[in-house]
């Protein structure tokens, strides 16, 4: 007789476990999820809650990704170079130049290499080495000469900490983060446009949508849940119209896809804007109440003809036609947009041509419509509002505005500079030009981030003094004075605020590993001993002081807050919080339509580089692999990288799928695998900018858009040739 | 709301819902549990486990999740009746599973083994070897174990991944006895367009989709696993 063991499981002895409600670690949807652990914080796995922008559902990273916390790697301990390790460069053999190949090492930093070159200290000695460094450099060197990154990965106290340690404390406004890198340009155009630069409405109200356009955002592999959403949407009806230079796979989901050629966006849309208004397809209504501009935008686009549009960016001058009629006829559309529009020279453009779409459809500030650039990380938008933007204190209240800056130095009690800082990579160039002598990096890893990083190599080399915060030892901490470990975000209490503007309380699902520290009780450390006296009773109370210098965020606190979060602005405790912004009118009255002329890219191919790399992510990692790259399942299922090529191309090269080739740019040259798609268009190469021993960044093209300041990582000329081994 | 409303009887409670109501989605709302094994709020629902049977006063018991509420209905849902032929659904499905299951050792919410302690069905009357573990496994995946022995054929998956995820990899293939599911044209899981986003394994109701233990840790370990 078969013995039915059910009784007999649940009897056995369970492993005692603790269910903790947070929020996902990875992307800028901020999923809603519960991970159990045991008792030494070690994951067992991950469930969705029933979060405002997840409904239970998860992807391979926030269910799978989240070992790395617990990996053996973790920094446990305050970290000093060593005197017999100056001057400073590269540690490990894959941070020097022409490291890339197939017989190089690959993966992660290789820690019995590095480490070495560290001693361990205690933390009194760390925070009294980096205090008197940074005070002895803005002594010398003016306060001017320090800067700070702080992380999108953090929280928004983390964030708000940061900024202040920077202009209260260094006494600068030369603070970023990496929004600079993905989405400063339609920051800029929005805030321009709208008066405000974040979303205007949430993703998933994409369900009410007669449309959505999907403009250089690949949402499947960057956004997976809200691509659920988005195809939940087109399930029911909603018609997607995709924009891509690279097949993204959510245009099979799509009413109509359109293949234009890289750094074509503008022609295309102004093609589409010439037609809506040729064929009276727009709202006369909202142009004439709500926004300014029209004659001017009118007068360029009216130069943009279907075919002379469709010519420049390689697509027949009917599709412009079916997308414009489409988009016009639709009562209801939503814009989601991503790095395809946003990084490039003229990302501000790009954004600019959305938003004039939108505007001139009427398609803002109802239900089903609005502008959605789709945030990266889990708190870009939360690290953006929080004040890690040179030019912005919290909020986007402009550090040059005197009145502004008055209160602010009230707030904080001290003078602060009235010159906007530098941005991120102002701040790379300054460190190798001199202007730049100290910097501060908060859970940021320029080294990989940063475009162009063989001038990153001598930048950071250059610096007199670098800190590191972070929870490994990365690459940008090879080059580091002093290292001190921190947390992971399962570490610690603090909010999120994610690409729909819903601000999230994470909470901690495990203790912190060894001597590793909170990051905001860190900055407070060092704040205190560079004779700024920062102290508070727990985060949450950071997040008040943040909520009262932040009018964005009144009424929130982390008891209102709560396990399910609220949208910002919020008029309303007891209420959920904004979904749609701006219904009558703007931050600024009117929306301003801005018009935009195509531009030709800064590197464009020729014979000796004759084919177009464009840049991204994939979804299994994250950025620059530090987290993901130390999840098991993560790599296991992604363990490297591969450079995607046309097949007639890779016919033409005599490369087949799997094979190496080395792809080369004017700045460097990577080694790597073949992966052959139709996916990218004849001629153009898509590399993933995670993996340090095929670092895209080693490639691009630092040139920044003279607006937003944003580097084109999308488009540099390449040279491709088969590595036979 | 402009629908016509109906209105009801559920264990002799009485209930006013929207017509088009399912009998299980009413009963939800007077806060009485009916067990279904293939249903979930979150999917379409199909009727295929038919451990939600109740008792409409018809010639036959019919399945909750899928008969929309009439007016006038009255609706028994815990009849000796019913409780009778759960169990004996309950016994059935049993009869086919893993002896133990891997869905207790990794996340512990077996609703088939819930089902189990519920009607206390300690073993399942069989001769010996009239059991076997025939149907297969996929341990292609580095995230999520497939245990075909473990899987009711109850479909939450496929609608997991086509309905709530909309990535469209997984299908039945095979008939009879030898019928399974299965990813793309039949892939090993690894190998199909599967995106590991664990949808699956967060609806499946067995053992048949499950989490592989990231430290390899469980939650709960059987008799004779040692520590």
């Amino acid at each position: 007789m078969k013995r039915f063991t059910g009784s007999a499981v649940t009897a056995a002895t369970p492993v005692p476990v603790n269910e903790v409600a947070t929020v996902c670690p990875y992307c800028g949807v901020g999923c809603a999820v519960s991970y159990v652990a045991d008792g030494d914080g070690r994951v067992l796995y991950g469930r969705g809650r029933d979060g405002s922008a997840n409904a239970g559902r998860l992807c391979v990273k926030g269910r799978y990704g989240v070992d790395y916390a617990a990996h053996p790697q973790r920094l446990t301990r305050p970290l000093i170079r060593r005197e017999t390790s100056y001057p400073k460069g590269p540690l490990s053999a894959f941070s020097k130049a022409d490291s890339s190949g197939p017989r190089k090492p690959g993966s992660i930093v290789d820690y019995d290499e590095v480490l070495p070159h560290f001693r361990e200290a205690s933390w009194d000695e760390a925070l009294d080495l980096v205090a008197r460094r940074l005070l002895d450099i803005r002594q010398q060197h003016g306060a001017d000469s320090l800067a700070g990154f702080g992380s999108a990965k953090g929280s928004n106290e983390e964030a708000y900490l940061f900024q202040k340690l920077v202009r209260a404390v260094f006494g600068t406004n030369n603070v970023d983060h990496c929004t600079r890198l993905c989405h400063a340009s339609s920051v800029y155009a929005l805030i321009e446009g709208l008066g405000s630069g974040a979303v205007t409405n949430v993703v998933r109200d994409v369900e009410n949508a007669e449309v959505a356009v999907l403009s250089g955002c690949n949402p499947t592999a960057n956004h997976p849940v809200a691509a659920s959403f988005i195809k939940d949407a087109a399930e029911k009806g909603t018609k997607l119209l995709v924009v891509n230079v690279r097949r993204p796979p959510i245009a099979d989901f799509a009413e109509q896809y359109v293949q234009i050629r890289p750094g074509t966006d503008v022609a295309f849309y102004n093609g589409v804007l010439h037609v809506l208004i040729e064929e009276g397809l727009y709202d006369s209504g909202f142009v004439a109440a709500r926004t300014e501009g029209f004659e001017d935008l009118r007068a360029v686009v009216s130069r943009y003809t279907p075919a002379l549009a469709g010519s420049e960016c390689g697509v027949p001058a009917e599709e412009i036609v079916r997308f414009a009629r489409t988009l016009g006829s639709a009562a209801t559309a939503m814009f989601f947009w991503g790095m395809g529009i946003s990084q490039h020279v003229f990302g501000t453009n790009n954004a600019r041509c959305l938003i004039a779409l939108a505007l001139l459809t009427g398609n803002v500030g109802r239900p089903g419509t609005g502008l959605h650039p789709l945030r990266g990380q889990n708190n870009v938008q939360g690290a953006s509002d929080a004040g890690l933007i040179p030019m912005y204190y919290p909020g986007y209240q402009s550090v040059t505005d005197d009145s502004v800056r008055a209160r602010f130095e009230q707030l904080w009690g001290v003078p602060l500079s009235a010159s906007a800082g530098l941005t991120t990579v102002e701040i790379t160039h300054g460190a190798l030009d001199g202007r730049i002598r100290g910097l501060y990096c908060q859970g940021e890893n320029p080294f990989m981030s940063d475009p162009d990083i063989n001038k990153v190599r001598e930048a950071l080399s250059n610096l007199e003094f670098l800190v590191v915060q972070d929870i490994f030892l990365t690459e940008t901490a090879e080059f580091a004075d002093v290292i001190l470990p921190a947390s992971s975000a399962l570490e610690k209490t603090g909010t999120y605020t994610n690409t729909d503007r819903r601000v999230q309380i994470g909470r901690p699902v495990r203790g912190l590993p060894g001597e590793a520290r909170q990051d905001w009780e860190i900055l407070c450390e060092v704040a205190n001993r560079m004779g700024y006296a920062m102290d508070y009773a727990d985060v949450s109370a950071v997040f008040d002081e943040f909520v009262q210098a932040t009018p964005l965020y009144k009424n929130l606190s982390h008891a209102v807050l709560g396990d399910r979060g609220r949208w910002y602005p919020c008029p309303d405790p007891a209420s959920e919080g904004e979904k749609v912004l701006f219904s009558d009118t703007f931050p600024i009255g009117r929306a301003r339509l801005v018009a935009a002329e195509s531009a030709a890219a800064p590197e464009l191919t020729d014979d000796d580089w004759p084919f177009i790399l464009n840049t991204g992510r994939q979804l299994e990692h994250w950025h620059t692999g530090v987290m993901t790259r130390r999840s098991s399942a993560l790599d296991a299922i992604a363990p490297e990288a591969r450079v995607e090529l046309h097949p007639q191309d890779a016919a033409a090269l005599q490369v087949a799928d799997g094979d190496w080739v080395r792809v080369r740019s004017r700045r460097g040259s990577v080694s790597l695998k073949a992966n052959l798609t139709d996916a990218v268009a004849r001629g153009t190469l898509f590399i993933p900018m995670h993996f340090r021993e095929a670092a895209a960044n080693l490639l691009t093209n630092p040139s920044l858009d003279p607006l937003a300041k944003i580097p084109e990582f999308k488009i540099c000329a390449v040279q491709v040739e088969p590595l036979r081994l | 709301m402009s629908a016509e409303q109906v209105n009801l009887t559920i264990d002799g409670r009485d209930i006013s819902v929207p017509a088009g109501t399912s009998v299980w989605d009413a009963a939800r709302a007077l806060g009485i549990d009916i067990p279904a094994l293939c249903h979930d709020p979150r999917l379409r629902p199909v009727g295929a486990c038919r451990l939600c049977v109740v008792d409409t006063g018809q010639r036959n018991l019919t399945a909750a999740c899928v008969r929309p509420c009439e007016d006038g209905m009255q609706v028994v849902t815990d009849s000796a009746d019913v409780e009778r032929h759960r169990r004996m659904l309950t016994l059935m499905l049993l009869s086919e599973q893993p002896a133990e299951s891997a869905r207790e050792a990794t996340t512990g919410d077996d609703m088939l083994y819930a089902l189990a302690r519920r009607y206390g069905i300690e073993a399942v009357d069989l001769p010996d070897g009239a059991e076997g573990c025939p149907r297969g496994a996929d341990q292609s995946s580095p995230v999520i174990a497939v245990d075909h022995q473990a899987c009711i054929l109850c479909d939450r998956c496929i609608r997991g991944c086509d309905e709530i995820q909309h990535n469209n990899v997984m299908t039945r293939t095979g008939k009879g006895y030898t019928a399974r599911i299965a990813f793309d044209l039949d892939a090993a899981m690894a190998e199909s367009t599967c995106v590991s986003c664990g949808e699956c394994v967060a609806v499946c109701p067995t053992g048949a989709l499950t989490n592989k233990a990231v430290h390899g840790l469980w939650l709960r370990r059987g008799e004779g696993d040692g520590a």
